[in-house]
């Protein structure tokens, strides 16, 4: 019963960071999937030792981008030549140019907020709780420590996975076990 | 050799320059003596002028490469950046050709009276008339005159001259006796001498580019034509890095780091140029007085406006939406389609900045100096500085941070 309603992971934390992506790809060479790194500070060579697909974020952020001049160009367009046409020194009223500015920064503006609110729903953020938070030794990530989670099958010995982790150098391993999210 | 055999062998000063360095003097020799006789040989004015013309646009793209390769070296050393000193000698190579423009420069100053209507005795000075040339003679009392362009021009030429001969010479001294105290040297030498280069390129596109239409003025001038050069720069750095493979060369050691280094500052250098060109172009256009107004008049309307618009998609859309791309960034081959093309862009850009003052409300035309006087003189300045480069190291090979910008990674 419990395997189906609980998730387990193996933590292990490692001292530097080039033995956790060591570590990290020599898993992946041996099968393990599903694995995340965690680390105070971004890690080099992190993505490729996990074998993670290219991002999706620059997609939205052109995305983004792209909305943001239809946009703006549209609302200036609608105000300046159909809304509330001014004629000012004999200007044309489609001046694209004098639009620029306005379109530039929409364009950023938008491609901004793509990056920002597409990287935190594909990293499936803010999350109050997760079911490593429950061990404090993982607390370190937030510090000074690099650490690897590998999913595990609830229920069954976990000896040969942390063997194994041991042996690619983890200072220490725990296992953590929770509700599925 | 195999190519694994050639990375791992030791580097030693590289003799290979005479293969590309005799046929680059070879068509430059011959292109100039073409440009000249073209000039000189012909009687009609619109040959003659568009000679002239066609010998400014070639020297303004050599030669504004060459400063901003000088620009690139002092920029870096101030920035104390580690991750591109394999790429350095390159860039000082660079810098080294722009005492040859000191010889290069006399043919601008021969055919001056075709190309400015302030140069003494010049057919076009009839051209402005009433009012314009009243305010024209008062520009000319005080800057525009032949003396103290002549002043100018000594002061430009012995500030390059100088910069890139002492940066180049430390660094050369360095792959003798290695040492950090050289680095530390260059680190001070750089900043110091950045605001005159700054100054100087900023005077000189005044007078070479500005000062065709004399009446027409724009403070951030300077900067268009180094934004222009410095992309410029960045594109030839990148095309002889791919291509330097073989015995003795840098490319061998080069990481895909670095080439993605390379496409992002050409990216940023092609956003860069954008947001100069269209800050100059809106300041015009938003304030449209008849000082001002007509230099773009000229171009955006009529016979030049399919080039403008060409230039601005040209220019900045096609380039930069094809370098947002970071696969394209780590494919040095691919990388210098690029950097080929923008070379060829920029070439354009200037001819849109220099040709509509020989045709005017004619629109574009073309004359075969332009072809003759880009290889003579981009030969000769290529011949220099490969000449330069001869039994040098293609790296500066004692540099104490070497190892660290071999061993570069992306942050």
């Amino acid at each position: 019963m419990e395997a189906t309603v609980l998730d387990s992971w193996v933590l292990a934390e490692f001292e530097t960071p080039d033995v956790l992506v060591d570590a990290t790809r020599q898993m992946r060479e041996k099968g393990f999937q599903g694995m995340d790194t965690y680390s105070p500070y971004p890690l080099h060579g992190g993505s490729e030792a996990l074998g993670l697909p290219p991002s999706k974020v620059p997609f939205i952020a052109l995305c983004g981008g792209l909305t943001g001049l239809t946009t703006a160009l549209a609302m200036q367009t609608w105000m300046n030549t159909y809304d509330y046409p001014l004629n000012i020194g004999g200007r044309p009223l489609l001046s694209l140019p004098a639009w620029v500015p306005i379109t530039f920064e929409l364009s950023v503006l938008f491609a901004a907020f793509g990056i920002f609110f597409g990287l935190l729903g594909l990293s499936r953020l803010p999350q109050p709780y997760h079911p490593v938070f429950e061990s404090d030794a993982f607390r370190t990530a937030s510090t000074h420590g690099f650490w690897l989670s590998v999913p595990h099958a609830t229920g069954q010995d976990a000896a040969a996975v942390i063997d194994q982790l041991k042996a690619l150098g983890a200072t220490q391993v725990t296992v953590v076990t929770g509700e599925k999210e | 050799m195999t190519p694994a055999a050639e990375a791992s062998a030791p580097l030693e000063r590289y003799t290979g320059t005479p293969k590309l360095m005799v046929p680059a003097f070879g068509l430059g020799a011959l292109g100039l003596l073409a440009t000249l006789a073209g000039f000189f040989a012909s009687s009609d004015a619109y040959a003659k002028g568009a000679a002239a013309h066609s010998y400014l646009l070639a020297f303004v793209y050599w030669v504004g490469i060459s400063v901003a390769f000088l620009i690139m070296v002092a920029i870096f050393h101030t920035a104390k950046a580690k991750w591109l000193i394999v790429l350095r000698r390159t860039m000082e190579t660079g810098a080294s050709a722009v005492p040859v423009f000191i010889l290069l420069i006399i043919p601008v100053i021969l055919m001056a009276g075709y190309l400015y209507p302030w140069w003494p005795g010049s057919p076009l000075r009839a051209a402005i008339t009433g009012l314009e040339s009243e305010h024209l003679s008062h520009k000319e009392h005080g800057y525009l005159n032949w003396k103290f362009t002549l002043v100018r021009h000594v002061i430009y030429f012995v500030v390059w001259a100088f910069a890139a001969w002492k940066l180049r010479g430390l660094s050369l001294k360095q792959d003798a006796e290695g040492g950090l105290d050289l680095t530390v040297r260059m680190r001070r030498f750089s900043p110091g001498i950045l605001p005159f280069l700054a100054l100087t390129i900023t005077f000189a596109s005044f007078d070479w580019l500005m000062s065709l239409t004399p009446l027409w003025q724009s403070t951030i001038f300077g900067v268009y034509y180094f934004a222009g050069s410095f992309l410029a720069a960045f594109c030839i750095l990148t095309i002889a890095t791919t291509n330097a493979r073989g015995k003795d060369l840098y490319g061998n050691v080069v990481t895909p780091a670095h080439f993605h280094n390379l496409g992002k500052l050409m990216l940023a250098f092609t956003a860069f140029w954008a947001y100069i060109a269209f800050s100059q172009f809106m300041l015009v256009w938003i304030a449209n007085i008849p000082e001002e107004a007509p230099w773009y008049g000229l171009r955006i309307f009529g016979a030049w406006k399919p080039m403008s618009i060409a230039l601005f998609f040209g220019h900045f859309v096609l380039p930069f939406f094809v370098l947002l791309s970071r696969n394209l960034k780590l494919q040095p081959r691919k990388l210098s389609v690029v950097a080929v093309y923008l070379l060829a862009i920029h070439a354009v850009d200037l001819y849109w900045l220099i040709w509509p003052a020989l045709t005017g409300t004619n629109g574009p035309t073309f004359h075969w100096t332009l072809i003759t006087a880009f290889l003579g003189v981009g030969g000769i300045a290529v011949g220099f500085a490969l000449m330069n480069a001869r039994n040098n190291y293609t790296m500066p090979v004692k540099d104490p941070y070497i190892a660290e910008s071999l061993r570069y990674v992306q942050p």
